[in-house]
């Protein structure tokens, strides 16, 4: 990306911010020498891109089971585990429709809905590491510790009429149908880009709710320091962003918010 | 029929049959039970100042019968009439109308548990009208509740057609 191009990304996750921008705070706890960390990112991010293959892997598989009608695969591997740390992101309740589950994930989610008074959500008290992906050509990360799983959208997506311009559609999974949100236009509806309906290819979904988010590419899960964040202070007009990485480029969403939000809009929702 | 002894079986959870037509590349259900027969699309009159949903009317037998675009209805794209179309009458809060569709399927059976509910976001009206979604044979069928397709004041603006 050019330098231009990082310029004007900045200016829009300035503006999503809605507030002029402070110097991002970036205090890491233990000042190290910059060409050791670098080495160390270098080799975090070979372990995470394995770590989002093996992701990767499993939803393929997933495919495999509920669209038989599709070209045999050459041969059927076990479904790959998922690494320890990650294990969080990846657990859903088999069944989202159940109440005696969706009570059960209920409290979790409260939680994770709190904003504490040093103006950092629940799930960023400490380190924390968050998936990030394409919308559009935005770049978006999203806490693991609040996904469910990632499903490739496939022509099943099944629309419904009547609803709000951003709900994409059905998309049945093993894990029971997702309510696939178009990403783009609830993100950034002043700047769709009607493509995005043909480009999305996956769909990540929102653990402890029956919705998720469609994107275009899935990228490397990374790991970040609270302080990295440029936390969001006014969060009115946007509920859903939790704040920008200027590391990154992208902007940082509050999934259990989004997820309250969603469910909220949900005029049929118990 | 094996269908009847399962309903017998489990009052509880009930099997429906529904009759399937597809609208713009989807697939929907209506209940068997509100549904009286299933024509060839055969020429609409229309009727002069009749509401944007009304496609017109038809002589069934002698009885006049209203046509609903049921595309219009669902704000869904308007489509040229195929060999395939057909009008379905359906006869709802005491009222005969036929419903017009890009083609008729076949009669599943369900199971009321099987039914899941819709989601219900954005401020359209005709979200109302979807009763709920499962998903059958590999695809997913979207269930229309009938009784809620016409408003009080609609089926009396028909009544007067």
């Amino acid at each position: 990306m050019t330098h231009r191009s990082d310029e004007l990304l900045q200016d829009y996750l300035d503006d999503l911010l809605g507030s002029e921008a402070p110097p991002v705070q970036v205090a890491p706890r233990s000042p190290a020498p910059e060409e050791h960390r670098e080495a160390g990112v270098r080799d975090a991010n070979a372990e995470k891109q394995r770590q989002l293959q093996k992701l990767l892997n499993s939803a393929k598989l997933q495919v495999a089971q509920v669209a038989p009608q599709s070209p045999p695969e050459p041969e059927i591997k076990e479904p790959v585990p998922v690494p320890s740390e990650l294990e969080p992101a990846v657990v859903v309740p088999e069944d989202l429709t159940q109440p005696e589950q969706a009570e059960a994930v209920a409290q979790v989610l409260d939680e994770q809905l709190q904003w504490h008074v040093n103006g950092r959500p629940h799930w960023a008290q400490d380190e924390f590491e968050v998936l990030l992906f394409k919308v559009s050509g935005l770049t978006l990360a999203v806490p693991l510790i609040t996904l469910g799983q990632i499903q490739p959208l496939t022509d099943e997506l099944t629309p419904l009429f009547g609803q709000a311009d951003w709900f994409m559609g059905l998309q049945p999974t093993p894990s029971g149908k997702v309510r696939t949100v178009n990403t783009a236009k609830f993100v950034m509806p002043e700047r769709y880009d009607p493509e995005f309906v043909k480009t999305a290819q996956y769909v990540i979904s929102i653990n402890g709710v029956p919705w998720g988010l469609a994107v275009d590419k899935v990228e490397q899960p990374i790991r970040l320091n609270p302080e990295d964040v440029k936390w969001r202070s006014e969060r009115g007009q946007r509920p859903w962003l939790a704040g920008t990485v200027k590391a990154h480029m992208c902007a940082l969403l509050d999934i259990p918010q989004m997820g309250h939000l969603l469910t909220k809009a949900d005029k049929n929702a118990g | 029929m094996a269908t009847n002894a399962n309903q017998n079986h489990n009052a509880d959870d009930p099997v429906l049959q529904w009759v399937t037509f597809r609208l713009d590349g989807e697939t929907y259900g209506i209940n068997v039970m509100q549904v009286q027969e299933v024509l060839r699309y055969s020429e609409i009159a229309p009727v002069p100042g009749a509401p944007a949903y009304v496609l017109g009317i038809i002589n069934l037998r002698g009885n006049v019968v209203t046509v609903i675009d049921t595309r219009h209805r669902f704000a869904l794209p308007a489509a040229e009439v195929t060999d395939n179309t057909r009008i379905v009458i359906i006869e709802t809060d005491n009222h005969v109308i036929g419903i017009m569709v890009d083609s008729v399927a076949e009669v599943v059976y369900l199971r009321q548990s099987e039914i899941e509910t819709a989601p219900n976001v954005g401020n359209e009206e005709s979200a109302k009208f979807i009763q709920g979604v499962c998903h059958k044979n590999d695809e997913l069928l979207i269930l229309i509740e009938l009784n809620k397709l016409l408003t009080n004041e609609e089926w009396a603006e028909l009544d007067e057609i």
